[in-house]
């Protein structure tokens, strides 16, 4: 069983805050989605190795040139804060 | 109204022809977009100046000898896809004032062939959903009962099609999102083997496993389509660059002799008993047809659900980290600080289940949970990949349901939420072996849509199109349409 405390730390990393309201039943939730998980203990998988892409090939690289793809005003456009070519934050430094 | 119900190939014949404009078929799908969507909400943006005048320059292409079988066909896109210009939402919060300043490559390519964008369609937000009714915009409503789901995530591609809003969508499938409600709603959808088709510009939920397809009325208008949507692109690392045959010539063969594989998990307890007779009739057909039905077995079937809600997840929270208030997508008000800004933008840009989803993911990822929960299903992964692959060198194809029940009456609070992941138990193994498979209709139970689920080998799509074809040679299951009389708003 995973407790509340550890709930409100995963969302922390997660950078997602969990209200006292609905801490209860996010962490039942939780509990609930790892107890399916349990089902992963009954597969033997002694030597087998890890299948992170499911064509088993590697990459393909492009040659490293510089390409222009997207127009930098249109991306900034999208910003919800900014000025000139800079993105705004809140002050970070005092 | 000419556009009506009509497939992709009927309409190209009147295009050539001249019997028909693109600007007829255009005006049309936004009077029926117009008197439907309120209902339906499918449809999330309607580009009508825009798509007008993409008919127009589609009917003078014409005029000026340009014969591209997809020239002035209408079609929607899944608000997954970047569209330059055109608000991009991913059906959340988070991005609902998203204009990007690029298209996908399925976009381009779409748009390359000819196609005419109407708008975009209805999703569960961040494609994390069977229901559609996680989207921020509202739930979407199954053209054939309006008190039901249209499945997920690529839900509102699935009930436009449905609807004859437009004779084709797009969709995009990382555990079942265009075949489960392609199954739901009466259509054909293909998710292609994982590499196929480019993910460029289409919204990132889980990498390993996203693939972009057609969903249509016919597995013919799907293998059309796909000829203009698969192929190598240098934006996409894992876009394969294996030649792409053309779909389209070679769905006349006969499947006489074909070995067709029953996983008997597939008909396992998991699966409704109306829906398993309405299937195993359709298998049938295909026996009618000269195929030999083989018994199978895939005995890490139910293993599949806990592996890939690790493993999507998982690579979910990594993906959404990128909203983060700061270059795109939902900033909350007045943050405090840089923390506040982040939390409260994360907190209030998400909807329930992406949170829950990247909740989950951040657990599994994390140092202590790693070995125990990604690691290990990475490993199971493999196990499942190599059961498929195993039977697929004794069979052609895999034939089972597409999903587990019909249709689902909607905010159905019963299922819980694992409830819910386990109506993905047929199709997640293909995404986890990074297979191409195919949903037909097969049937009705109850007024409701049934689907038939075909496996193919890697890169096998010609093969999957060409039986679905053969199938609907046969049957008339794809041809018959919701009613929509009355529903209007």
């Amino acid at each position: 069983m995973t407790d509340a405390a550890t709930v409100r730390d995963v969302a922390a990393l997660a950078r997602l805050t969990i209200s006292d309201q609905d801490i209860e039943n996010v962490t039942v939730e939780f509990n609930q989605t790892l107890e399916l998980f349990d089902a992963l203990g009954t597969a033997d998988t002694t030597d087998v190795s890890p299948m992170i892409n499911p064509l088993d090939t590697a990459q393909r690289l492009r040659p490293d040139n510089i390409e222009t793809l997207v127009d930098r005003e249109g991306l900034m456009q999208n910003a919800p804060a900014s000025e000139e070519d800079y993105f705004l934050v809140p002050r970070v430094l005092d | 109204m000419p556009g009506q119900f009509e497939t992709i190939s009927s309409l190209a014949r009147q295009l050539a022809k001249g019997s028909v404009s693109s600007r007829e078929l255009v005006e049309d799908a936004i009077a029926r977009t117009e008197t439907f969507n309120p209902v339906l909400n499918a449809v999330i943006s309607l580009n009508k100046e825009s798509a007008l005048a993409a008919a127009d320059l589609a009917d003078q292409a014409r005029v000026d000898g340009s014969t591209s079988p997809l020239l002035g066909i209408p079609i929607l896109h899944k608000d997954i896809f970047c569209t330059r210009g055109v608000k991009t939402s991913c059906a959340s919060k988070m991005l609902a004032d998203f204009i990007p300043p690029y298209n996908a490559t399925v976009v381009d390519k779409l748009q390359e062939a000819g196609m005419v964008s109407l708008g975009k369609c209805n999703m569960d937000e961040f494609a994390m959903g069977s229901s559609n009714e996680t989207s921020f915009f509202g739930a979407v409503k199954n053209p054939w009962d309006v008190h039901r789901v249209p499945g997920g995530s690529s839900g509102g591609s699935a009930a436009a099609v449905a609807a004859g809003l437009a004779p084709m969508a797009t969709g995009t499938d990382t555990g079942g999102s265009i075949r489960q409600p392609a199954a739901l709603c009466g259509i054909t959808g293909l998710k292609p083997t994982y590499g196929r088709v480019s993910r460029y510009g289409m919204i990132a939920f889980a990498s390993s496993m996203d693939q972009a397809g057609p969903m249509a009325r016919t597995a013919e208008d799907c293998a059309l389509v796909l000829n203009a949507m698969a192929g190598h692109d240098p934006l996409d690392s894992t876009c394969s660059d294996l030649a792409v045959p053309d779909y389209s010539a070679v769905l006349d063969q006969s499947i006489k002799g074909l070995r067709v594989g029953l996983p008997k998990e597939f008909f396992s307890s998991h699966l409704n008993d109306a829906v398993a007779k309405t299937v195993t009739a359709a298998i049938k057909e295909l026996e009618a047809a000269g195929a030999k039905i083989v018994d199978v077995s895939l005995p890490s079937t139910d293993l599949g659900v806990s592996t890939y809600y690790v493993i999507a997840p998982a690579e979910a929270s990594a993906n959404l980290s990128r909203y983060d208030g700061v270059r795109y997508g939902y900033r909350c008000d007045s943050p405090s600080d840089l923390q506040d800004l982040y939390l409260r933008s994360r907190t209030e840009g998400f909807g329930e289940e992406v949170k829950r989803r990247i909740l989950i993911g951040a657990f599994t990822l994390s140092a202590a949970s790693y070995d125990q929960y990604f690691m290990k299903a990475q490993q199971v992964r493999r196990l499942i990949a190599e059961e498929y692959q195993a039977v697929l060198k004794d069979v052609d194809v895999i034939a089972g349901p597409s999903a587990p029940n019909t249709a689902f009456v909607l905010n159905d609070d019963s299922k819980s939420v694992t409830d819910m992941y386990m109506e993905d138990v047929f199709t997640i193994g293909a995404n986890l072996a990074g297979l191409p498979a195919i949903s037909v209709p097969a049937g009705f139970v109850d007024g409701l849509p049934v689907g038939m689920q075909l496996i193919g080998t890697r890169f096998g799509e010609a093969q999957l199109l060409n039986i679905a074809h053969q199938f609907q040679r046969r049957t008339d299951w794809h041809s018959l349409t919701p009613n929509l009389e009355g529903l209007t708003r």
